[in-house]
């Protein structure tokens, strides 16, 4: 699954460490979730939605 | 760390710490109700054991459970799959053994003793299960360094 969260927290200029404490999970989970190596679950890929006020499509795509 | 981990790892330090103290005045009452022949020194010595044991696994089971509900969700998929895969390829490897060890030939091997020179059948019971934990813990630590480093 591709993403866009790198490209949403470089616009807000966010660290993944401060995107990781708005998320409620660790600096190497951001990482994961960025290089697309670890798929989130809903209730995270809502959560990551809610946070860049975006619909989740928007945010994950299929390969 | 995640939230409320220091709070368990606390928790747990004084529970160790309790458990110490019960140990050592269970351990005095066992002496002196030995000593005044109300109780054989093996009973008491194996109860003090026993009661030791299951506070510390129960406490370790409680340890991991909180532990598990604290850290967020790819840490836990990590554990999930070190679990599955590293256990299950521990075991894979234990169960070599224990095949080999059924067989006619190994009843005349000489095994070392390595529980304090003891060469009782309980002494090779625990051996062979501290065998077999340590083989599924290296398969664990394997692959929960795997799952991590392919993910950054």
């Amino acid at each position: 699954m591709n993403n866009r969260l790198k490209v949403l927290r470089a616009e807000r200029d966010w660290s993944q460490a401060h995107l990781a404490e708005l998320l409620g999970v660790s600096r190497q989970t951001v990482n994961a979730l960025e290089t697309g190596r670890y798929d989130p679950s809903l209730p995270l890929a809502f959560k990551i939605a809610r946070i860049f006020e975006q619909p989740i499509e928007s945010i994950f795509s299929e390969d | 760390m995640a939230k409320g981990l220091w709070k368990i790892i606390a928790l747990s330090l004084a529970g160790v710490l309790a458990i110490v103290v019960l140990v050592v005045v269970g351990g005095v009452i066992a002496v002196l109700a030995s000593d005044k022949g109300l109780i054989a020194e093996d009973a008491a010595l194996l109860i003090i054991s026993a009661v030791m044991a299951v506070l510390m696994m129960a406490l370790s089971l409680w340890l991991g459970v909180a532990w598990m509900a604290r850290i967020d969700e790819a840490a836990r998929e990590a554990h999930k799959a070190s679990w599955f895969y590293g256990g299950s390829g521990g075991l894979a490897v234990g169960g070599v053994f224990i095949i080999l060890a059924s067989t006619p030939p190994a009843a005349r091997l000489t095994l070392p003793a390595w529980f304090d020179g003891r060469t009782d059948p309980a002494a090779y019971a625990a051996t062979g299960a501290v065998g077999l934990m340590t083989l599924m813990l290296i398969g664990y630590g394997v692959v929960w360094g795997w799952w991590w480093l392919a993910r950054r």
